[in-house]
């Protein structure tokens, strides 16, 4: 935001052939670091199955990469794992929703109203310094073994990322473009949505990224402690039986999910903050 | 009886607390009325308070001492008969040039079809035909002095607050807009308070010129421009009565000026 606002004056009117040239340039370079990224997880892979198949890692504690594979295959051909997908999906999603519109609500709030702020502050350290885990049980009792009680968890956790990310971004505003929309007589409700929100967004959406992950750690953490659906669920039962494969095939199908979302995110963050200047 | 000024300043002096913790005074007693329909230019040293002026009349903060009217009316909040045109870029760099340009009507609750159409027709006439949906940080600085410039005169302000609003421009440039901004302010002849460093540009465009003294500012002295109108900022220079204005204001203002730089440089 700085940059952007208080950068030198730059050469009148870029041209657009020479920003052409360094997209270009950034697009072969992005190519090189995809097949760097490819080539390093297959490796890993490779040797992680080279130490199981030669017995130097003990399969029973480290599964195998096939193996792995081979069950994530089971489940989706079989759809056994669908259900348990669909669970933690809507529980991580309900958590990701409610904790985003209430994280973007206070943080607004509390930048804009200085004594809440200052009121409210050593509360909101409190509660964010509490080891979130530990309510889970608690709310396993007030929910139920169902839903809202894993939903609950995850709000707790996106929250307050989303909250202080929402309050920084408020309070970076430049100062000169809030008096410049105030001199044309913006109300302050025009204020928040015209200024405060889009100048917060950058801050918004690098909580989203963070958030994310958080709300189905929330998910999987609370259908683990106490639940009969989810991938948390599945994995808890594996674990059980001492079935490393299923642990591993459950954590794994939970990172994918997590990127496909986090890629949306970035996308939709792309389209948004479009009107910055790319560095 | 005499007519209500545009803008009056009644002994108003600002004071600031630096990081230090020390008070630290940027005004003293500044006291005098603009009449409506004057183009004023005020000049003083880098850093003498010309921006904290034009703050303090545009209702962005309130003096600690003394009290600015406008129109009559002590201020107690934004001054809604003015617009700004900061020093610094202001436009919401997220919006396009467009909606820029729009949020002045929209703000008075003019219907978006009718802002946007006002909107179009002030481009176009600063010269940005095309533009409109750029965003800020695709012009160039000149082109978004433009853009503030219609997104400031849009809503039809009685008095215009302008901080150095070429002073980042080259020279050529500088120059069009100059005249551009004479030519518009020759159809409507609003109140005009118009901050800069540089007292050729004062000279050129103003009616009268404020001589600010090197902080603390006070107001050193009012120096009435008698130059003939319409004019053109490259050729009112050539005049003899420039001239004339010009050493004899400078000679009060090169004082300050070294006030100031010797102040700076111990
Ligand atoms: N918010 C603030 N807090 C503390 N000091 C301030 C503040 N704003 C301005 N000052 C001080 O007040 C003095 C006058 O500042 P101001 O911006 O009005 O100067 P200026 O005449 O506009 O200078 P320039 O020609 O360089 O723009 C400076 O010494 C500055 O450091
Ligand atoms: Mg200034």
């Amino acid at each position: 935001m700085r940059d952007t606002l208080d950068k030198a004056p730059e050469p009148l009117g870029a041209e657009d052939g020479k920003l052409a040239t360094a997209s270009k340039r950034r697009k072969a370079g992005r190519g090189v670091i995809v097949a760097l990224q490819v080539a390093t997880f297959v490796m890993l892979v490779a040797i992680w199955q080279a130490l199981s198949v030669q017995q130097i890692l003990d399969p029973f504690f480290f599964s195998r990469p096939s193996d792995i594979a081979l069950r994530l295959w089971e489940w989706l051909t079989t759809g056994f794992i669908w259900e348990h997908l669909a669970t933690t999906l809507i529980e991580a999603f309900l958590a990701f929703a409610i904790g985003t519109v209430i994280g973007v609500g206070f943080g607004l709030a509390f930048a804009r109203v200085d004594l809440l702020a200052a009121v409210f502050d050593p509360y909101i350290r409190i509660l964010n310094a509490l080891p979130r885990v530990i309510l889970a049980p608690i709310f396993l009792l007030w929910f139920g073994l169902g839903i809202a009680s894993k939903v609950a968890l995850g709000v707790t956790l996106v929250f307050f990322v989303v909250f202080f990310n929402t309050y920084q971004g408020v309070r970076e505003v430049d100062l000169v473009i809030l008096n410049n929309a105030r001199m044309l007589q913006a109300t302050d409700h025009q204020l928040l949505r015209h200024v405060y929100l889009p100048s917060a967004m950058a801050w918004i959406f690098s909580s989203l990224h963070t958030s994310i992950g958080f709300a189905l750690v929330g998910a999987v953490v609370g259908e683990y402690l106490g639940s009969a659906r989810g991938i948390g669920y599945v994995v808890a039962q594996s674990e059980g039986v001492f079935d490393t494969t299923g642990v591993f095939a459950g954590l794994l199908l939970t990172s994918a999910v997590v990127l496909c979302v986090d890629l949306g995110i970035e996308r939709l963050e792309r389209y948004l903050l479009r009107w910055r200047p790319r560095a | 009886m005499r007519a209500i000024p545009a803008v009056a300043f009644e002994g108003v002096t600002i004071r600031f607390r630096a990081p230090s913790g020390e008070v630290h005074t940027v005004a003293r007693d500044i006291s005098f009325d603009i009449a409506e329909g004057t183009f004023l230019a005020i000049v003083g040293p880098s850093g003498c308070g010309k921006s904290t002026l034009l703050n303090a009349a545009a209702g962005l903060l309130f003096p600690p001492a003394g009290r600015v009217l406008v129109f009559g009316e002590a201020l107690a909040g934004i001054n809604k008969h003015a617009t700004y045109l900061f020093q610094q870029d202001a436009l919401l760099p997220w919006r396009s040039v467009l909606d820029n340009v729009m949020l002045g009507p929209l703000f008075r609750s003019m219907p978006r079809a009718a802002a946007m159409e006002e909107a179009r027709r002030w481009i176009e006439r600063v010269g940005l035909k095309g533009f409109e949906d750029r965003f800020p940080h695709q012009l160039s600085g000149g082109m978004r002095k433009r853009v503030a410039v219609a997104q400031s005169w849009i809503v039809n302000p009685r008095i215009l607050l302008m901080d150095e609003p070429f002073g980042a421009l080259d020279v050529q440039t500088r120059q069009i807009m100059e005249n551009e901004l004479l030519g518009l302010w020759q159809e409507t002849r609003k109140t005009v308070l118009f901050v800069t460093h540089d007292l050729e540009e004062a000279i050129a465009l103003a009616d009268k010129v404020a001589v600010l003294s090197a902080g603390p500012a006070r107001l050193k002295g009012v120096y009435e421009v008698d130059l003939p109108r319409p004019r053109d900022v490259a050729e009112i220079r050539l005049n003899p009565e420039f001239n004339r204005l010009y050493t004899r204001i400078w000679a009060d203002l090169r004082e300050e000026v070294k006030r100031s730089y010797d102040a700076r440089h111990p």
